[in-house]
């Protein structure tokens, strides 16, 4: 974890999408796909703040909502490291949570195209079964 | 009531130039170690309340509480525990950058040579320039290390960053947060560009001919004020109406509408009511702002 944080982190002014929500979203994403794996020590509120020129209290609304969540866990002293316990329940919910913004979309696109649900789902099972056989 | 908490305090503001009422009764909270951002059409009445909130005005009506202080009264030890950057600044035009680097240091008894050194370099002012050649941007950069050489407790800018080009602006706000974060200083300032104000501002007011028509956390402005697409079953009746509308553009079964004050609530009223399908959609700052402007 000695990488400067703007390794990790890729913040955008330009999306609607408020900021913490953005780290917040990002931080899952780097420990779903292993990037941060369980007991590491994730960059501090101060270095985060600095490196992406973003407000401290922001990063640290971020980090705050996920320890809520689960995801990390603070140590006194030492600061916060990704979890180190964790359920195979909240694993699953945790990739479930992962596709929810896609999901959003998909069903948004759909129903501007005016697809009923029956007929998306029909798309999505075609298109899991056509990436089966590839 | 004064507290503790805030930094500044502004109560029922008013301030009247010959035909013209600027501040309207405004009042305004600027909660200690906050970056705060004002954000304002120009006309909005933005230097006027900065003006009242350092003493350089007095108001005609209001109460005003900066660092625990009467700005109109202010005492010295007060004074220098501020730090200010006007909108455009070019006293001493005949002297070079270093000699009025060195003299208004010479007001302060706690001044950082070594911070100011630093900012001359990293930004790229040549000390031996004279003040008054200096570009638009070069200038405000002096004017800018020349407010931060005492090391203030609170830091009152007006448009800092208009004209600085983005490698500047970046910058600055780096040496903003790093202020913030390692000195504890409260940051107090106007613009109208905001994506610098979306990264590094916690709070925000927005103002409107002398009012504050929105004050809170950034979250919150973000959280309160979307774009909602709306697609109705039956053609939308005359009497279309919505709870905290700000904007609305239909055509036969479709809406855009801006909404502030927004809850999921909103949404579920809306769907029922009009038998309507909606989409949220979030907002960046500056489609906030326009739309609030509306």
């Amino acid at each position: 974890m000695d990488k400067d944080p703007k390794y990790y982190f890729q913040i955008s002014t330009a999306s609607g999408v408020p900021i913490y929500r953005q780290i917040v979203d990002q931080v899952k994403t780097l420990i779903a796909t292993d990037q941060w794996q369980p007991g590491v020590f994730i960059p501090s509120v101060r270095n985060v703040s600095k490196a992406l020129e973003v407000n401290p209290m922001t990063v640290s609304k971020a980090y705050s909502l996920l320890e809520k969540e689960g995801v990390l866990q603070s140590v006194r002293g030492r600061g916060m490291q990704v979890a180190t316990v964790k359920s195979a329940a909240n694993d699953l919910r945790d990739r479930q949570e992962e596709m929810g913004p896609l999901i959003d979309q998909v069903i948004d696109r759909a129903r501007q195209l005016s697809l009923d649900y029956q007929q998306l789902q029909d798309l999505i099972t075609k298109a899991w079964e056509d990436k089966d056989d590839e | 009531m004064m507290s503790d908490d805030y930094c500044i305090e502004v109560e029922r503001l008013v301030k009247q130039y010959k035909y013209r009422s600027v501040l309207r009764g405004l009042s305004l909270s600027i909660p200690r170690g906050s970056v705060f951002g004002l954000l304002g059409v120009n006309g909005a009445g933005k230097t006027t309340l900065l003006k009242c909130i350092l003493g350089l005005l007095k108001p005609n009506a209001g109460h005003l509480r900066v660092l625990g202080d009467d700005p109109w009264r202010f005492q010295a030890a007060t004074k220098s525990r501020i730090g200010y950057v006007p909108q455009s600044d070019r006293l001493y035009p005949w002297l070079t950058v270093q000699e009025v680097i060195e003299y208004v240091g010479s007001f302060y008894p706690q001044w950082n040579t070594k911070l100011v050194h630093e900012l001359v370099s990293q930004w790229q002012i040549n000390p031996t320039d004279k003040y008054g050649v200096l570009s638009e941007g070069e200038a405000q950069k002096v004017a800018i290390i020349l407010a931060m050489g005492h090391e203030p407790d609170l830091f009152v800018l007006d448009e800092p960053v208009a004209s600085l080009d983005p490698a500047a602006r970046r910058q600055f706000l780096k040496t903003i947060l790093e202020m913030v974060i390692d000195r504890g200083c409260t940051v107090f300032f106007s613009t109208h560009i905001t994506t610098d104000l979306e990264r590094v501002a916690d709070h925000v007011a927005v103002m409107k001919s002398g009012l504050i028509d929105f004050t809170g956390e950034l979250g919150q402005l973000k959280d309160e004020v979307k774009r909602l697409r709306l697609t109705s079953q039956v053609p939308l009746p005359n009497d279309f109406e919505c709870p905290g509308l700000i904007g609305l553009e239909r055509m036969n079964q479709e809406a855009l509408l801006s909404v502030r004050g927004f809850t999921p609530d909103v949404r579920q009223q809306l769907e029922q009511r009009y038998q309507a399908r909606i989409n949220v959609e979030d907002l960046n700052l500056e489609e906030i702002f326009l739309e609030l402007n509306r």
